[in-house]
């Protein structure tokens, strides 16, 4: 076996995974407090990756590339994202949260069939945006676009490590969050017993829309990640981009941030290896999507609790 | 709390103006169309002339007129409609609708006229007249105080006047449905509609449309069938003609496959996000047994065999997908279905003879699949049939109601059976209809299964009336449009899933100006629908207390000992 | 509240013979002992009541008895053959519960609750309701027949057009007996069937258990009412911590001083819910 090649896919699968991770932690965040399955939440990564360009047509005037312009990208991003998350969860989720559970499913389709049309129909009316009918080109940032490195024949793109800094950079801060601030803990208090939370002076509601907030804020990021290593985006990528997250929530361990970003980084590298390694015309890249749902599939079926998912008791 | 207290004397007062500006609002209503409410005749229909009315100024006349009618049948019609009768009609409300219907329909034509002909400046004074006729009354009935419900719903009329309603009430259907598809102007088509829903509105308030639904339900078979009449009748209204014949197709087809996917929704309680790669597996099946030139299976049937095989595999997919329910429940089934049905999408792409064994063509999909010949009957040719012809489409037409009327049957009997009890009750306490001996695994398992032979069959037809099967007419939207053709009609009822899946696939095809936004509204309409109404247009009484869970009155309402017992009081 | 009599038939078992053969139960939920090594047996005709603080275990050993849990440990056997812990089997087999926090179908009407209770004594098939052939419509029939028949002996006759979830405290404590009676079973698990009632309404649930117990099937019955469960039991089993403190007729059990102490002495350290 080529130990090169193999590496350069453990970097491809982590790098991908990465993009999972971040937003798989969306899913699980907000699965963890309210088990609701956001199902809109692919299409807030899309959105964060249209405010970053946004941003970039708005301040860097469509043109300047310097490395500065990235931070402000990324407040951008996060700024229309969480701004989208949280409306959406004000005027559509919260009027559901006593509703049977078919309710708020069947509104997020509603919601993210919206989304995806809204961006398609109205961005390129704004004055000086590009038409996004079609695949529409992601600014090259300096520092973290162009010119891969090469270390000893594995080679490793700069929007690669973007990505897996952002990650790594969003998971400290997401422990520290979660496990050292008040509102952290109150947010395991309110997903551990939502009603005794209530009772001991948690804002709930408020609570929630923190989860929806960061969930948004991380999906940002990965939008920007996704425009940077593929140059272009799209208002469709949320679909696709999304199941493949909420897979990896669910591989990890839906409701556990750290089990998302193990399933996600899980689901990247077996999508990356399958593509690579699976011999005879199953394998190839035509099929890799087939795996990952199948794989979603089997992960629902014989282990819906996931791999750092604690299992649950169902009382009668 | 109220910061003016309503006295009797202040009611009263406010009644007599209400009335008064109603009525005014009624007879401007009513004059309106006599007075030119456009510049040109190149909006809508000709509205320019003075005393002589359009067609379509003429429906404001008629709302006008019901509108009269709430206002003076209680004094008129006093002597008649004493004693127990008096509450058999709620006029006010009546009047409050036909007063909103008045001016939804108004404001679309004057809307309509400034749209098509570039400004407010090109309506006349007839159509500000009508305006704020309409506004008037609008004002005037909002005066009037609410009536209490009508009872007319719970009077037992006689067979005779039931049967000739429901004729009279089937033939206005027939000829309105082919009036408005006739219509090319899209205003004036969303006009009809408007005009359509106040009428409606007014019936449902006035009392009529309750006596109506109870009284049918005495004779479902004769509403049943004449329906089906109805529906047979309206190829013969086309003269021919093959465009509105294979809108009407389209909306067989969605509307058979919607009803399908209302087995498993509706009645089973899973939410099924895959439902179209039934369609899809049974179209498939179709084309490749068709004998298409395309095709790599060289057999070529007849369809009554294709049409069972389509049917066989697409339940066996449907075994498939439903398996899972014996582990997962709730949003992973969805979520598990969703992803069925993106694999199956995705091996019908791969299956093209380079990334995987050769069945089904890849992305180009099979085309040149042929006309269907049942029995000698060529569905590709048309045929005089009573003096007139009936077209490719229309011969489509008939066989999609016999699959209609197929899907219907097997949808309410199993609804009122055992089975639609165990449903049912699968659906209120999964663990406790488990623990009182239901089959849970197996009743859903059968949903899902038979769900998918009745989507199956549809399909099979498809194939042939599409002529070409290509995997990217199955995609995930199509699933969610079908949900929602579900969720907007009404889950768990027949009637509603018509009702939604012919708006869902009339109006983009007829409103070509809301094409462009046809996903968008579609995707507000089920947020919308969610939080506002998740029962449905028109609603499945079981639904609708599931959606409520907290609302009593609700629950007295529907509760017939509770309203008996009302009526008794 | 009707006071008149219903007669019903029911299909029993001999009197006297052992339905209900329960062998070291025990039910361990990750560190928690919940059940351990439970004997339990019951003979058709018998009322056996089962008693023991908050938290003793007898709701799961009820669960782990119809199959809404897998036991951990032991076996238990149902007119002599081994029963399968599958909620369906169990009331295939002829036992049948009802629920400590009531769990009827609340959006159907009382009798389509019962006629619910009937579907695994019905066989009409998918093929056959589509087609509603005549005997398709006998067996309908019948299924309402018999409904109602039990509605009338659980005494609430006339409810049957009535939402589930409208109907009084008590009468949906009577209705889940109806739908429980409804799967014909030859020994009926009830799980506090008088909790929250008052005096009379427990009175007439007592006449009720009576007179299900006097048409030949077997009754287990948890309670916490102790004078409403020493006038109704033949036999009662005192469960504390998971496991069988003390059997025997109710006066002996009423005596034991170690079942005073586990209600009295040390109810607190059982706590840790009853679900």
């Amino acid at each position: 076996m080529d130990v090169t090649l193999f590496l350069q896919q453990l970097v491809n699968g982590l790098t991908l995974g990465s993009l999972f991770a971040l937003i798989a932690v969306g899913y699980t965040v907000v699965y963890g407090i309210i088990q609701l399955i956001n199902f809109a939440h692919g299409e807030i990564f899309m959105v964060g990756a249209f405010g970053a360009l946004s941003t970039w047509i708005v301040i860097g005037r469509a043109q300047i590339t310097a490395w500065w312009m990235l931070p402000l990208m990324i407040l951008g991003a996060m700024g229309v994202a969480v701004l989208t998350a949280l409306v959406m969860e004000r005027l559509a989720y919260r009027p559901l949260r006593n509703a049977p559970r078919l309710a708020p499913l069947i509104t997020a389709i509603g919601i993210s069939v919206f989304l995806q049309e809204v961006v398609r129909l109205f961005y390129g009316l704004i004055p000086g945006f590009p038409d996004a009918k079609a695949p529409v080109p992601f600014p090259a940032v300096q520092g973290v676009s162009g010119g891969a490195l090469d270390l000893g024949g594995v080679v490793l793109q700069r929007a690669a490590i973007f990505t897996l800094v952002a990650l790594v950079v969003s998971w400290t801060f997401l422990y520290f969050f979660v496990n050292r601030t008040r509102i952290g803990r109150a947010m395991q208090a309110t997903s551990q017993d939502p009603d005794t939370a209530r009772l001991m002076g948690i804002d709930v509601d408020r609570i929630i829309m923190v989860a929806f907030a960061l969930g948004a804020a991380l999906a940002a990021l990965a939008g920007i990640a996704h425009g940077l290593q593929y140059t272009n985006i799209d208002f469709r990528m949320g679909f696709l981009a999304g199941l493949k997250a909420f897979t990896a929530a669910v591989l990890g361990g839906i409701g556990n941030i750290n089990g998302a970003v193990v399933g996600g980084l899980l689901l990247g590298l077996v999508e990356v290896m399958a593509t690579a390694y699976i011999p005879g015309t199953f394998g190839g890249s035509a099929w890799k999507d087939v795996w990952a749902f199948a794989l979603l599939i089997l992960v629902l079926v014989f282990r819906p609790q996931g791999l750092l998912g604690a299992k649950v008791v169902d009382r009668a | 709390m109220r910061l003016n207290p309503v006295t009797p004397e202040l009611q009263q007062r406010h009644r007599r103006t209400g009335w008064l500006l109603a009525l005014v609002g009624a007879v401007l209503l009513i004059g309106s169309p006599y007075l030119p409410w456009a510049w040109s005749d190149d909006a809508l229909d000709d509205m320019t002339y003075l005393f002589g009315p359009s067609p379509t100024q003429f429906l404001g006349l008629a709302l006008g007129a019901v509108l009269l009618v709430c206002l003076l049948a209680p004094r008129l019609l006093a002597r008649v409609l004493a004693g127990r009768r008096a509450r058999w009609f709620a006029f006010a409300d009546g009047a409050k609708a036909a007063a909103l219907g008045a001016l939804v329909f108004v404001a679309v034509v004057v809307v309509g006229i400034a749209v098509e002909l570039g400004g407010l400046v090109n309506v006349r004074y007839g159509g500000w007249i009508a305006l704020v006729a309409a506004l008037l009354a609008v004002a005037g009935t909002m005066l009037l105080p609410r009536d209490r419900p009508a009872t007319l719903g719970g009077v037992r009329s006689p067979g005779w006047l039931v049967i000739s309603t429901i004729a009279v009430v089937m033939l206005v259907t027939l000829l309105l449905v082919a009036y408005a598809l006739d219509e090319d102007d899209p205003v004036i088509f969303v006009a009809l509609l408007a005009f359509v829903a106040g009428v409606v509105a007014v019936l449902l308030k006035l009392g009529v449309g309750p006596w109506f639904s109870s009284q049918t339900a005495r004779h479902r078979g004769v509403l049943v069938a004449s329906a089906f009449l109805v529906a047979f009748a309206f190829p013969f209204t086309q003269d021919g003609s093959e465009a509105n014949m294979s809108i009407a197709t389209q909306v067989l087809i969605f509307a058979a496959t919607a009803l399908g996917l209302n087995i498993v929704v509706g009645l089973a309680g899973l939410l099924d996000l895959g439902y179209i790669a039934f369609l899809g597996a049974g179209a498939f099946v179709a084309a490749i047994l068709s004998g298409s030139a395309f095709s790599a299976v060289g057999w070529n049937p007849p369809f009554i065999v294709t049409v069972l095989i389509s049917g066989v595999v697409a339940s066996l997919l449907g075994l498939i997908i439903g398996s899972p329910t014996l582990r997962v429940s709730g949003d992973y089934l969805a979520i598990v279905t969703l992803a069925f049905g993106e694999i199956f999408r995705l091996v019908m792409i791969n299956l093209d003879g380079s990334d995987g064994p050769d069945l089904t063509n890849g992305s180009n999909g099979i085309p040149g699949v042929p006309d269907l010949d049942l029995l000698g009957f060529d569905f590709g040719e048309p045929h005089v049939l009573l003096g007139v012809e009936i077209g490719r489409f229309a011969n489509y037409y008939f066989l999609l109601l016999l699959v209609i009327a197929l899907i219907m049957v097997v949808f309410a009997n199993l609804n009122r059976s055992r089975i639609g009890r165990g449903w049912v009750a699968i659906r209120e306490d999964e663990k406790a209809a488990e623990a009182m001996g239901v089959n849970v695994f197996g009743l859903k398992l059968f949903a899902f299964a038979g769900g998918a032979f009745l989507a199956g069959v549809a399909g099979a037809v498809r194939a042939h009336h599409d002529i070409s099967v290509t995997p990217d007419q199955y995609i995930f939207l199509e699933s969610a449009f079908l949900l929602a053709a579900v969720v907007l009609g009404g889950m768990g009822t027949i009637v509603g899933v018509l009702l939604g899946a012919v708006l869902l696939r009339l109006m983009p095809e007829k409103l070509r100006f809301v094409d462009e936004y046809r996903l968008l509204i579609f995707g507000a309409l089920l947020v919308l629908m969610m939080r506002f109404r998740p029962e449905g247009l028109v609603a499945s009484r079981r639904r609708q207390l599931e959606f409520h869970e907290d609302d009593e009155e609700l629950a007295d309402k529907v509760d017939p000992t509770v309203t008996r017992a009302e009526g008794a009081r | 509240m009707s006071t008149e009599q219903h007669e019903v038939q029911f299909a029993t078992a001999p009197e006297g013979a052992v339905l209900l053969e329960a062998r070291g139960v025990t039910m361990r939920f990750g560190g928690l002992l919940a059940v351990n090594a439970v004997d339990m047996s019951v003979r058709s005709g018998e009322i056996v009541g089962l008693i023991g603080p908050n938290g003793a275990g007898k709701t799961t050993f009820f669960n782990c008895l119809t199959g809404l849990y897998r036991p951990t440990g032991g076996q238990v056997s149902f007119a002599g053959r081994p029963l399968p812990p599958r909620p369906r089997k169990v009331v295939q087999a002829g036992m049948a519960r009802t629920f400590q926090n009531i769990r009827l179908f609340q959006n159907m009407t009382a009798l389509e609750n019962v006629m619910v209770g009937r579907y695994c004594r019905t066989s009409a098939g998918p093929l056959t309701s589509i087609v509603r052939g005549p005997k398709f419509r006998r067996e309908e029939a019948a299924t309402r027949a018999r409904a109602q028949e039990l509605l009338g002996f659980v005494g609430i006759p006339e409810a049957g057009e009535s939402l589930a979830r409208n109907l009084s405290y008590g009468d949906q404590r009577r209705l889940e007996i109806a739908r429980a009676l409804a799967t014909d079973p030859q020994l009926l698990l009830l799980d506090e069937p008088t909790a929250g009632m008052n005096p009379q309404e427990t009175r007439q649930a007592e006449e009720l258990i009576f007179r299900i117990r006097d048409s030949g099937l077997a009754v287990v019955v948890i309670e916490h009412d102790m004078r409403f469960i020493f006038n109704l039991c033949d036999r009662v089993l005192c469960l504390v911590q998971g496991e069988v403190l003390v059997q025997g007729t109710p006066e002996q059990v009423q005596s034991d001083p170690r079942v005073i102490e586990a209600y009295i002495g040390t109810s607190d350290e059982g706590e840790t819910g009853d679900a």
